[in-house]
């Protein structure tokens, strides 16, 4: 495998603070259900990711995280509040093509190749097209599927479908990745490789990534950072720091300082008001 | 013999075996009754009566099938044109899909038999009012389905698009067109022996071409071997058309789930 520029700058000064980031101030958002009740998901949710950082955001089902999530890619607008990834809004960072979407469904285009799957993100809304963009040769060796490049998802595995829509996601060197739940509906063993070659490549090209899952072994292994979301909208975010020396292998899951993050996680979940 | 050979008859085989024996079967039987029940040739023609009729007139009915073929290529062509459209349309706008709908449900309706006098009024008696009622019969078929094709592309693709602000257009030819294809061979062949009978009705009322006439012309001498030897090669007409269909449709779709069963039995 070959070495991949790393993005990060020297030390930013304070205005590069605020324009290296990704702010989310004050979001609320509610639904409106078919009986006529409002429920609302989130209420006035803030917190701040830095460049290259790796946050993973976890809580229970229905927590409002996928919501969340669709915020910041502007795919849906929130009641009030305010998303700025590095300084600019949702929609103009869509306009830029500098987010990355990754689903727990690979949403693999079923008549396209590993190679025009991953080429996809460029062909469309070619305006914002650059040659700042990896090619698709770079990504299918980054992502591990050397030899792939003709075959098509249905010729695949699982994990392999979700490493070509990792690549893809990757295609367009996005500001910030999002990842919904993406090992979600993999086996176990297929996940735990996956978390690690999830590293790795996080480790090559430092993507700033907000990962969200409901796996606190999960969080934990990957993150700077667990976002723990409150069961219902009351409740209060609790951020965990994860101070654990990078890169990281298997090893580190025997050690105590793992587990007592992971402890310290599950409990601040458990500790949430019913 | 090499590999290759022997699994090509094998496939062939697989596909025209069956129907055949079953064809034999039926034409065996049906040929017995009439020799045995002394059936007169005016009433019901043995087979052999029928296959021999078309053979000494072989030109007459390579003619008249040609005639048809043409007509009923032409309407399903244009029907099915017009329907993609249709369909995108809709696709882009709820309103103009609740607009829209309602006039092609009129269309559908519509009994081909009442429209099919006015259309000869209208148009004469060439191939436009043929080809326009085959293109008529097809319209709806294809329309639907070409529809519910698109609005059923998985969301998680559509969202993967709009993440990265592709337009509408975008979103529709990378995806959801390309998505209703299973959809749109589903109507193809739903549509292509509905196009045939639409334009062997629209001949019935003018004209004194294509295998409709002579069906009618036929009917009007009680010649029923000419009848029937119509009515079969009008038969031989859809079942080659829908084969086609079905040819092109596995070249297609051959990412499709549709298709998988019949690669795995090979």
């Amino acid at each position: 495998m070959q070495d991949f520029d790393i993005k990060t700058n020297d030390k930013p000064t304070g205005d590069e603070v605020l324009n290296n980031r990704i702010e989310i101030s004050n979001i609320s958002k509610s639904y409106l259900s078919s009986n006529g009740v409002v429920s609302k998901v989130l209420n006035s949710v803030n917190f701040e990711i830095a460049r290259s950082e790796f946050v993973s955001l976890l809580g229970p089902s229905g927590c409002g995280k996928t919501t969340l999530l669709k915020i910041i890619s502007g795919l849906i607008a929130p009641d009030s509040g305010e998303v700025k990834i590095e300084g600019s809004s949702p929609a103009n960072s869509r306009r830029d093509k500098s987010i990355g979407y990754m689903s727990q469904d690979p949403a693999l285009i079923p008549w396209r190749t590993v190679y025009e799957n991953v080429r996809l993100p460029a062909e469309v809304n070619k305006a914002f097209t650059n040659e700042n963009y990896r090619t698709v040769e770079e990504l299918v060796s980054l992502v591990g599927l050397d030899g792939f490049e003709s075959h098509y998802p249905y010729q695949l595995s699982g994990g392999m479908r979700q490493r070509v829509s990792l690549a893809r996601a990757l295609s367009i060197n996005p500001k910030v990745l999002l990842m919904d739940e993406p090992f979600g509906a993999l086996d176990e063993i297929t996940r735990e490789a996956m978390r690690y070659e999830l590293l790795n490549l996080w480790n090559k090209t430092k993507p700033t990534v907000l990962f969200v899952t409901h796996n606190s072994t999960e969080a934990v292994l990957l993150s700077d950072r667990v976002v723990v979301m409150p069961k219902t909208s009351d409740g209060v975010i609790t951020n965990i720091n994860v101070p654990l020396d990078r890169p990281r292998s298997e090893k580190i899951e025997f050690t105590s300082s793992f587990i007592q993050l992971i402890n310290q996680v599950r409990n601040s979940y458990k500790c949430q008001p019913n | 013999m090499s590999a290759q050979l022997i699994s090509m008859i094998k496939q062939a085989y697989y596909w025209i075996g069956p129907p055949v024996i079953v064809f034999l079967l039926v034409f065996a039987v049906w040929e017995i009754s009439v020799r045995l029940s002394e059936i007169e040739d005016y009433l019901l023609p043995a087979p052999s009566a029928i296959i021999t009729e078309v053979l000494t007139n072989i030109s007459d009915y390579a003619f008249n099938t040609i005639v048809t073929i043409g007509e009923a290529i032409g309407g399903f062509v244009l029907g099915s044109i017009f329907a993609i459209i249709g369909a995108s349309i809709m696709y882009q706008s709820r309103f103009l899909e609740r607009g829209l709908l309602p006039v092609a449900i009129l269309i559908k309706v519509t009994p081909i038999i009442a429209i099919a006098p006015l259309f000869v009024i209208w148009f004469g008696f060439g191939l436009l009012p043929k080809i326009l009622i085959a293109a008529i019969i097809t319209f709806f078929p294809v329309l639907v389905n070409c529809l519910s094709g698109m609005r059923a592309t998985s969301s998680d693709i559509t969202d993967l698009l709009k993440s990265l602000n592709a337009s509408k257009s975008e979103i529709m030819i990378k995806a959801s067109f390309p998505n209703s294809y299973p959809y749109l061979f589903a109507s193809f062949k739903i549509a292509i022996p509905l196009a045939v009978i639409g334009a062997v009705v629209a001949e019935w009322f003018s004209g004194d071409r294509g295998l409709g006439s002579m069906i009618i012309r036929a009917n009007n001498n009680l010649d029923m071997p000419q009848l029937f030897g119509a009515v079969f090669v009008l038969a031989l007409m859809g079942v080659v058309l829908t084969s086609l269909v079905i040819y092109i449709e596995k070249r297609v779709l051959f990412w499709h789930d549709s298709q998988k069963v019949e690669n795995e039995i090979w």
